[in-house]
């Protein structure tokens, strides 16, 4: 097993009526694994909120990842910034959080409510030492990231939950503290646990946010890498090599389709028992093969599977992505989505003929995989692909 | 008696589903349980006509959701 990584994900809500939002999440891989993240809000909402918060996130992300000292990328910021007419100031708050890939993280906050570190399940107190940098007062704080950790920063939009609907102040900094310790759980994701935070702001708000609400969850967790067969190789000569690397990786193993798995099966002198429920009616029942992690039907599961991820990575759905369903496409997202960090694929470009003109032909299968790879990667999982 | 239906890709989508259904319905109403296996198997290389349907090995033709409780009751219940 190689060494921890690093995994995150958002998730932001439109002030009632708005159609863009005036929080902004500015994320910049570094090659090494680790990451520069910021999550920016502008003064007021709609368009002129969008601009400042865009132009902040923007230009601190840009050059902190390219390691420029905090005080010259807030000076470039203050000067960049336009000036609100109505209000006669220029203002975003920000949150920069820059994490290498051995979990060493920087925290810059300025304005946002305070970052809450979940650690073992409890939230965790960071330094927050007060600095005044650009003639602003900013909180830095540094934080070993340790496997499990989970960051959350947020835009004001959280505490402001529930005001004018629910709550007569809005959701206090220590119960939202409490709250995500109580949801914390290690098998979730970082893009899930944004989505917890954001909906529970959500409900307190009556499902008519009152402001602009972003949820940034960072994760410092153990390395999986899926590996995962689709289609059976295109010369039946081929199939027992095929296989054979295909069980030589390390992690989990999916098969994916009816010719596949029969292939596999009989690679490693077993046999596919097919399952017989319906969990989805749309999607054909799970097989079983020894060794193999999920035995799933092909192309049909890969649809329903694009249908859900989309959803997934949807950062302005304020549903909890959770996958619950017991179907094969359900458990594939599952594996793929937020137990793997890394994806290698194995993908057999062999025809099945009976498939022509059912609309599940070769082009639609590969087509899914290519979106698939896609999602994957913007995740921030790390994919490999082989043809065969 | 097994009676194994392929609930591969293209039988799916020529209605595996709906046949399983109309299947376990067809031996409930007949008290057939302890004697009527119900199984399902992936793609058995027979694509290409109706739902892939084997009865004991033996393969049965053209079986789709509208003809399978004739073909049932030909093949099972010997009243054809």
């Amino acid at each position: 097993m190689g060494s921890d990584v690093l995994e995150y994900g958002y998730v932001s809500l439109n002030k009632k009526g708005e159609e863009l939002c005036g929080d902004k999440v500015e994320i910049i891989p570094a090659a090494d694994g680790g990451a520069t993240l910021v999550l920016a809000d502008g003064l007021g909402s709609g368009v002129k909120a969008n601009i400042l918060s865009t132009l902040t996130s923007k230009i601190l992300c840009t050059m902190a990842a390219a390691g420029v000292p905090l005080e010259e990328c807030i000076d470039t910021i203050a000067g960049s910034l336009p000036v609100c007419r109505e209000r006669g100031v220029a203002y975003s708050t920000f949150s920069l959080l820059t994490v290498t890939e051995r979990g060493e993280g920087y925290l810059a906050e300025f304005d946002n409510p305070p970052a809450i570190l979940l650690r073992d399940g409890a939230s965790v107190p960071l330094e927050r030492a007060e600095r005044i940098c650009g003639g602003k007062k900013l909180y830095l704080s540094k934080i070993a990231f340790r496997r499990g950790d989970c960051v959350l920063l947020m835009s004001d939009g959280v505490v402001h939950a529930g005001i004018g609907e629910t709550l007569n102040f809005g959701w206090d900094i220590k119960e939202i503290r409490e709250f995500a310790e109580i949801q914390y759980d290690p098998s979730l994701s970082a893009r899930t646990m944004a989505s917890v935070m954001a909906n529970a702001c959500y409900e307190l708000y009556g499902h008519r946010p009152g402001d602009d609400t972003t949820v940034l969850a960072v994760k410092y967790r153990a390395p999986l890498t899926v590996n995962m067969m689709i289609g059976p190789p295109s010369s039946p000569d081929s199939d027992s090599l095929v296989v054979r690397e295909f069980m030589a990786q390390e992690g989990k193993r999916v098969v994916c389709g009816g010719t596949s798995s029969q292939v596999v099966a009989r690679e490693l002198h077993t046999e596919v028992r097919a399952g017989f429920d319906y969990p989805d009616k749309d999607v054909p029942p799970i097989g079983y093969i020894d060794g193999i992690d999920l035995t799933c039907e092909g192309v049909l599961t890969l649809k329903r599977l694009l249908q859900i991820a989309e959803k997934y990575v949807s950062v302005s759905d304020p549903d909890i992505k959770l996958f619950k369903g017991k179907d094969g496409a359900s458990q594939l997202a599952q594996i793929l989505l937020v137990e793997a960090s890394a994806v290698n694929l194995f993908v057999g470009r062999g025809v099945n003929l009976a498939h022509e003109g059912l609309g599940i032909d070769n082009k639609t299968k590969l087509d899914a995989v290519v979106r698939l790879i896609n999602i994957c990667k913007s995740l921030n999982k790390k994919v490999e692909i082989k043809y065969y | 008696m097994e009676i194994r239906v392929c609930i591969g890709s293209s039988c799916h989508l020529r209605g595996s589903y709906e046949v399983i259904e109309k299947l376990k319905k067809l031996v409930a109403d007949n008290a057939l349980e302890g004697k009527v296996n119900l199984a399902a198997s992936f793609c058995l290389g027979k694509c290409g006509t109706g739902v892939t349907v084997t009865c004991d090995g033996e393969f049965w033709e053209g079986v789709t959701p509208e003809t399978v409780e004739a073909i049932f009751a030909e093949k099972v219940l010997h009243t054809k």
